[in-house]
């Protein structure tokens, strides 16, 4: 169980989180949605610890991830694996190798340093690669990689780490739709045939309504809803994205990335 | 569900075995390769210093002469000459300076005829990039021998020999910047009707000058180093005076003289890191922890 109680954080004299807290069971998984600059980032980054808390704690299971230093928090990190909005891979080495560094937490540095992996877990990439139906691209150099099959390397990396928890921030904003429902569907298998945690932020409404158990809408670094994708309100949604009450127009689809949703015309255009 | 090296048993080793063979190590043959290359390396570094003598005995010996010199060379004085030093040393920098500055100019025509991407007839490409290849193949200290018998002894030397080398050098590091650049700029530019001249001024500058102009203070500092060696063979500046105090072991003024010199190398350093850092929009990468 994952529990985050009153985390803020500031940057200087900005809010980017006033007082948010969440408890997260095991096996959950979760969309966290927002606009952008809402603190949804901030907000995995803490957990990771890529960035401290200015005040509040966080816990997994009842240790406190706020306090750990050193090897502590490597382990920490490595068993809340992350992906990212732009995957994240180091382009110019080949797949496995990617896939492998889930791996280096484990091995001493030296060893690790000259790509000693064992038997077993240049198996176990291949198997996770397979999986994610990219075992045939294990000798091509990351870069060469579509942006979907990118994130599905990350993911397989991500598995290599045996996590907890993985925190995926903006997972599919680079992706094409087909490439989004595959990277999508991959968090959702993980989530229930593993029974990982996973933590989801979203741009689109309807994407966390498909995939997740439950949604968090974060506006201004403030927690406004918490709860079952369809308890989520259309008057919710609105106070979530900030949207002028007098904005008939705006609804759910507006946040889609499906293509053909006019908003409303631009204004010079429309004069 | 989730996978553990411990469930990785015989047979699903064998599974992922013939999914990706590759994955579990270099075939055979490449890897004999890469020993049989690593141990060709080791063996002519080895050669290398068995021809050149290179004993640690040799070694120490040299050294204990080296710890002779360098007390000798304490404390540093000008011995009342201070003030030729430092007009040597000013004319030093000014060589490097004037050097530096015409080549950046001549290699700008330069570099666009060597690159790929500006001319796409090679037999073109082929003639600039050979004779710039001329220029940096012979180096600047042989240039400046060749120059003190065509101009005489003095500055003028060492400059035409900076300028010569350094066009050289900067037009192919401009090439390689020019053959680097995003394309998609380019077909903005010419989409919207710019000729060639146009498309180069607009498309391909603005993106290759930041590059170009740390390219330029990089040469610039790397030649208030050399210049230094330029008058040591009779180009003009501080060199001269350092090779006379050395060839007649007048080690507190040759030690007066290279203290100075490293003084303007770390000024000029540090001024044109300065610079660099500007003009690049130096980015910041995160910490490493």
């Amino acid at each position: 169980m994952l529990e985050i109680n009153a985390v803020r954080k500031t940057f200087g004299k900005v809010d980017a989180l006033k007082s948010v807290s969440l408890t997260i069971p095991e096996g959950q998984m979760v969309g966290i949605i927002g606009r952008s600059g809402a603190g949804k980032s901030t907000l995995l980054r803490m957990i990771n610890r890529l960035a401290e808390p200015t005040s509040g704690q966080i816990s997994w299971n009842g240790q406190a991830v706020s306090g750990l230093r050193g090897r502590e928090l490597l382990r920490w990190r490595a068993r809340c694996a992350m992906i990212f909005q732009q995957f994240n891979l180091v382009p110019r080495l080949d797949v496995i190798t990617n896939v492998l560094l889930g791996r280096i937490s484990r091995h001493g540095t030296l060893p690790s340093l000259v790509k000693r992996f064992t038997e077993q877990e240049r198996a176990m990439a291949v198997l996770a690669l397979e999986r994610l139906d990219c075992a045939q691209l294990a000798l091509q150099r990351a870069e060469t990689l579509s942006g979907g099959q990118q994130q599905r390397v990350a993911i397989a990396r991500a598995l290599m780490q045996e996590p907890d928890v993985v925190l995926a921030d903006e997972p599919i904003a680079s992706l094409d739709p087909r490439s989004a429902i595959q990277v999508m569907q991959a968090l959702r298998a993980i989530n229930r045939e593993d029974g990982i945690t996973v933590i989801c932020n979203l741009h689109t409404l309807d994407t966390a309504r498909q995939y997740c158990d439950r949604i968090v809408g974060i506006a201004a670094g403030a927690v406004l809803f918490d709860g079952l994708p369809s308890e989520l309100s259309p008057e919710m949604v609105r106070r979530i994205y900030g949207v002028e009450g007098d904005d008939a127009s705006f609804d759910e689809s507006a946040t889609s990335t499906s293509a053909g949703v006019l908003v409303q015309p631009v204004a010079q255009f429309a004069a | 569900m989730i996978l553990r090296p411990s469930d990785m048993g015989a047979s699903a080793i064998a599974r992922a075995r013939t999914l990706s063979p590759g994955s579990f190590g270099a075939p055979f043959l490449q890897r004999v390769q890469r020993w049989l290359l690593g141990g060709a390396f080791f063996i002519l570094t080895a050669y290398c210093l068995v021809l050149f003598e290179m004993s640690p005995l040799r070694l120490w010996d040299g050294f204990g002469k080296l710890v002779q010199v360098v007390g000798q060379m304490f404390p540093p004085t000008a011995k009342g000459a201070a003030l030729d030093y430092a007009y040597a040393m000013l004319q030093t920098v000014a060589m490097a300076f004037l050097g530096t500055v015409i080549a950046a100019v001549l290699a700008v025509p330069l570099g666009f005829a060597c690159a790929r991407n500006m001319v796409p007839r090679w037999i073109v490409r082929f003639v600039f990039r050979r004779s710039s290849d001329v220029l940096r193949g012979v180096d600047q200290l042989v240039w400046a021998l060749i120059f003190v018998r065509a101009v005489g002894l003095g500055p003028l030397a060492g400059i035409l020999a900076i300028i010569i080398a350094d066009t050289g050098t900067l037009a192919k590091l401009y090439s390689e910047a020019i053959e680097n650049i995003d394309r998609k700029a380019i077909e903005g530019v010419r989409a919207s009707g710019a000729d060639p001249v146009q498309t180069m001024r607009f498309g391909v500058l603005p993106q290759v000058l930041p590059i170009m102009l740390s390219n330029v203070l990089y040469i610039f500092e790397s030649n208030t180093r050399s210049a230094t060696i330029l008058g040591i063979v009779g180009a003009g500046g501080i060199g001269f005076f350092l090779a006379d105090r050395i060839r007649t072991m007048l080690w507190e003024e040759a030690c007066f003289i290279l203290l100075m010199i490293l003084a303007t190398v770390y000024v000029i350093d540090w001024m044109s890191q300065r610079l660099r850092a500007r003009i690049t929009g130096a980015e910041s990468t995160p910490a490493l922890h």
